[in-house]
C-alpha cells in the first residue's frame, strides 16, 4: 500500500433493502437507505458519521464490513477491491476489520464468561491455542482497563461501561486495523461515556487503529473525529474537517442539525440562534425528488424540487451538496435571518 | 404565596427479591407557578421514582413515604384514589419519555384525549372532540381534524411525543411533569419538541419538571436545576449557578465529563471514575465518595445540605469542614 493512500474508501455504495407483498410476494418498492455515497479513510483517521434515524448511517457501516451485500457499488480495502469476496476471502479480511456495537447488553452472549467471548476470535482465527488464548485474552482485558479475574465472570455481572469494554476487547482479539463503531456511548451513562470516549483514543493512539464513528451525538463525533460525514436519507450531504464543519458549515441540513444540540451553558445557550426545521425526516422508501432535504429546507427554490445537487469539493478537502451553495460559488446560506429561527430566550 | 408543589423528606423503597431497594432517600424541594425545574441524574439515580411517588403511579412493591407532598396547599397523600385520579392528568399532567407505549394503540388519538378531556372538563362527545383536534392544531399537527382520526402507530415519534403533549396540555395542568420527553427523539426534532414546550408554557403559565440526563436540554429550558445521585439531591440552585459555580464534586466532574460543541480545541475529556453506585449496598456515607477524587475520611458519613446563599445549595463536607 503506498502511503497517503486510503486504508478504506466507498465508491457510488447504494444499498436497497426490497418490499415484498402480496401472495406471491412481489417486489413493490425498495427502501432506499443508502444511496450513491463515496469517501475515504485514511489510515490513523477517525470519520465521524452524523446523521439521524432512517439516514442510513449504520448500513454504510455494515457495508463496509461486509456484514452486509452491496447493491451497487465498490469497496477497497487497503488499495484492493473487497467487493465481491468470495464466503472464505470475507473470513480473512475479518482480522483486519472489526465493530463495536451500540448496546453492550445485546451483543454479549449471556451464557459465555468474559474469557470465552474475548478469547472466541483469538481461537476461530488461529492467532493463538492452548495456554495461549488464556494468555491473550488477559492481555486484552488489561487492554480495555478490566482486570484478569473478569475473564471468569459472566456479561451480566458487568455494568453498562464495563460490558462496552468487553466488547471493545472482543473486537481488538484479531488486532485489526479498521473498526467500526456504531454508537458505541449512546447507551452508556454520560459519566461512562467520557471513560469508554478516552479508552478509544488511548487505543487509537497506541495500536495505530482507524475507526468509522457512527453516532447521532454531535458533540461526541466533534470530540473524536478528524473528519465528518453527515448524512441525511440516504445521501451524504457534508464532509469536511472537524473544524471547518462545526465552524463554516455550508449545508442548511447540517446548519440546523448544529444549532439544534443543546450546549450546557446557560449563558451561550440565550445567545444563540437556533434554526427549527419544520416536518419530519422523510421516509427512504420514497425520498424526495431533487435535493432529499428540499421539503425541510428553509432556503429551497425551484430547482431543489426537480434536480439533484452534485457532492462537490469547495476547497480544503470540504464537500457539500447544494444547489445555493453551488450558485453561490461554495459560501455559505445564512439560515439565521430566515422564518424558521428562534433566538434564545 | 406558597409553593405550587412542595416535596418534603420523600422516601421511597422498593421490595425486592434481594431485599430492600431505597430508590429515593429523604428528597426535598419546591416547585413555584411557572418555574421550569430540571431534574438531571443518571439511570438509578431515582429522578423518574420521583416523579411517580408524587403522581403515585408506582407499583405495589413500592413504599412512599414522606413528609409531605403539597399541592397548591393540600397534601396528596390525604387524598384517596378517587380524588388522585382527578387530580392526574387535569391538574398534575405528565409526558412519558416513550410515547408509543404509553399512548393507546387501539384507540385514535382523538378519542385518546377527548377522553380525557370528557373526563376532567365535563365536556360533552362532540365538544371534547372539538377540543382534542383543536389542541392537535395547536401542538402544531397538519390537518389536525383528519389526523385526529389516525391510531398511534400511523405517526412518527416527534408527532407521537406531539400527541402526547396535546393529551397533557388538554386540561390545562397547572404542573406538566415531562420526564425525558426528548430522548427517544432525533436532534432536529427534539428542538421541535422543546420550543414547542415553551411556547405552551408562556400561554398556559403551567409549571414544568423536566427530567432529564442531557445538561444540553437542561441549560437551554430550565431556570433551576436539581442535580441527583443516588437517590438523593446531591446540589439545587439557578441555571446559572448549577452550569457556572457547581459546588458538588458530582456536578463538576459530570460537566467536566461532557464534550461541548462549541469546544475550541480538541481537549482530553476528564471522565468521573468507577460506577454508578448499587442501589442494594449504598456507600454509608455520601453516595458519591467512592468515585470522588476529593474524598476524605469524614465523607463516610452522612452530610447535610451546605447553603451558599440566594438559594443554591449542595451536599458536600468539603464546605462543612471549612467552618
Amino acid at each position: 500500500m503506498n502511503p497517503g493512500a486510503p486504508l478504506i474508501e466507498a465508491r457510488n455504495l447504494v444499498k436497497y433493502f426490497p418490499i415484498h407483498a402480496g401472495l406471491f410476494s412481489r417486489h413493490v418498492a425498495d427502501v432506499k437507505a443508502v444511496d450513491d455515497v463515496s469517501f475515504a479513510i485514511g489510515a490513523g483517521e477517525t470519520l465521524g458519521l452524523v446523521g439521524e434515524s432512517g439516514s442510513g448511517k449504520t448500513t454504510v457501516g455494515r457495508m463496509l464490513l461486509r456484514l452486509l451485500r452491496e447493491t451497487s457499488g465498490e469497496i477497497f480495502f487497503g488499495g484492493e477491491e473487497i467487493t465481491g469476496l468470495s464466503s472464505d476471502g470475507v473470513r480473512k479480511l475479518r482480522r483486519s476489520m472489526q465493530i463495536i456495537f451500540q448496546d453492550p447488553y445485546a451483543s454479549l452472549n449471556p451464557r459465555m464468561t468474559v474469557g470465552e467471548i474475548v478469547g472466541e476470535p483469538v481461537r476461530l482465527h488461529g492467532i493463538a491455542r492452548g495456554k495461549a488464548v488464556e494468555e491473550r485474552v488477559v492481555e486484552l482485558l488489561k487492554l480495555v482497563g478490566l482486570r484478569p479475574y473478569h475473564a471468569n465472570r459472566f456479561p451480566h455481572e458487568f455494568s453498562g461501561g464495563q460490558r462496552q469494554r468487553v466488547g471493545i476487547a472482543r473486537a481488538l482479539a484479531v488486532d485489526p486495523k479498521f473498526i467500526v463503531c456504531d454508537e458505541p456511548v449512546s447507551a452508556l451513562d454520560v459519566s461512562i461515556q467520557a471513560q469508554v470516549i478516552n479508552l478509544l483514543e488511548d487505543l487509537q493512539s497506541q495500536l495505530g487503529l482507524t475507526y468509522l464513528f457512527i453516532a447521532h451525538d454531535l458533540s461526541v463525533v466533534r470530540h473524536i473525529s478528524t473528519r465528518v460525514a453527515v448524512m441525511y436519507v440516504g445521501k451524504l450531504v457534508e464532509l469536511a474537517g472537524r473544524d471547518a464543519l462545526y465552524e463554516r458549515p455550508l449545508h442548511p441540513y447540517t446548519q440546523a442539525l448544529l444549532s439544534a444540540i443543546p450546549i450546557p451553558d446557560p449563558a451561550v445557550e440565550t445567545r444563540r440562534k437556533r434554526i427549527v426545521l419544520s416536518g419530519d425526516i422523510p421516509s427512504p422508501v420514497d425520498p424526495p425528488s431533487g435535493c432529499r432535504f428540499h421539503t425541510r429546507c428553509p432556503i429551497a427554490f425551484d430547482r431543489c424540487a426537480v434536480e439533484e445537487p452534485l457532492f462537490k469539493e469547495y476547497g480544503g478537502g470540504h464537500f457539500a451538496a447544494c444547489h445555493y451553495v453551488e450558485e453561490h460559488g461554495g459560501a455559505a446560506p445564512d439560515l439565521t435571518r430566515g422564518p424558521a429561527v428562534i433566538s434564545g430566550s | 404565596m406558597g409553593a405550587l408543589l412542595e416535596v418534603v423528606n420523600l422516601r421511597t423503597a422498593f421490595r425486592t427479591e434481594d431485599g430492600p431497594v431505597t430508590a429515593v432517600n429523604g428528597l426535598s424541594f419546591s416547585l413555584d407557578a411557572g418555574e421550569t425545574l430540571g431534574i438531571v441524574g443518571e439511570s438509578g439515580s431515582g429522578k423518574s421514582v420521583t416523579a411517580l411517588s408524587i403522581m403515585r403511579l408506582l407499583a405495589q412493591n413500592a413504599s412512599v413515604q414522606a413528609d409531605a407532598i403539597r399541592f397548591n396547599g393540600s397534601d396528596l397523600q390525604t387524598k384517596s384514589e378517587a380524588e388522585m385520579r382527578r387530580i392526574r392528568g387535569h391538574e398534575i399532567a405528565m409526558i412519558f419519555q416513550d410515547p408509543m407505549t404509553s399512548l393507546n394503540p387501539v384507540l385514535t388519538v382523538g378519542e385518546q384525549i377527548a377522553e380525557a378531556v370528557r373526563l376532567h372538563l365535563h365536556l360533552n362527545r362532540a365538544d371534547a372532540w372539538n377540543k382534542a383536534v383543536d389542541m392537535l392544531d395547536k401542538v402544531r399537527i397538519p390537518a389536525a381534524a383528519k389526523r385526529a382520526k389516525d391510531y398511534p402507530h400511523q405517526f412518527s415519534g416527534g408527532m407521537r411525543q406531539r400527541v402526547m403533549i396535546a393529551m397533557a396540555l388538554s386540561c390545562n395542568p397547572k404542573v406538566l411533569i415531562a420526564d425525558e420527553p426528548t430522548t427517544a427523539l432525533d436532534v432536529t426534532i427534539q428542538a421541535q419538541i422543546l420550543e414547542l414546550m415553551n411556547e405552551m408554557q408562556r400561554e398556559t403559565g403551567a409549571a414544568i419538571v423536566l427530567i432529564t440526563h442531557d445538561l444540553g436540554v437542561v441549560a437551554e429550558v430550565c431556570r433551576n436545576v436539581l442535580v441527583m445521585y443516588g437517590g438523593d439531591m446531591v446540589e439545587y440552585g439557578s441555571a446559572d449557578q448549577i452550569f457556572n459555580d457547581p459546588r458538588m464534586p458530582y456536578t463538576r466532574g459530570l460537566l467536566a465529563s461532557i464534550p461541548r460543541l462549541d469546544a475550541a480545541e480538541r481537549q482530553r475529556l476528564l471522565p468521573i471514575k468507577g460506577q454508578p453506585p448499587n442501589l442494594l449496598n449504598m456507600p454509608p456515607g455520601c453516595a458519591f465518595a467512592p468515585r470522588c477524587d476529593q474524598r476524605m475520611t469524614v465523607c463516610d458519613q452522612k452530610v447535610g445540605l451546605h447553603d451558599f446563599g440566594s438559594g443554591h445549595v449542595a451536599r458536600c463536607w468539603l464546605y462543612e469542614e471549612r467552618r
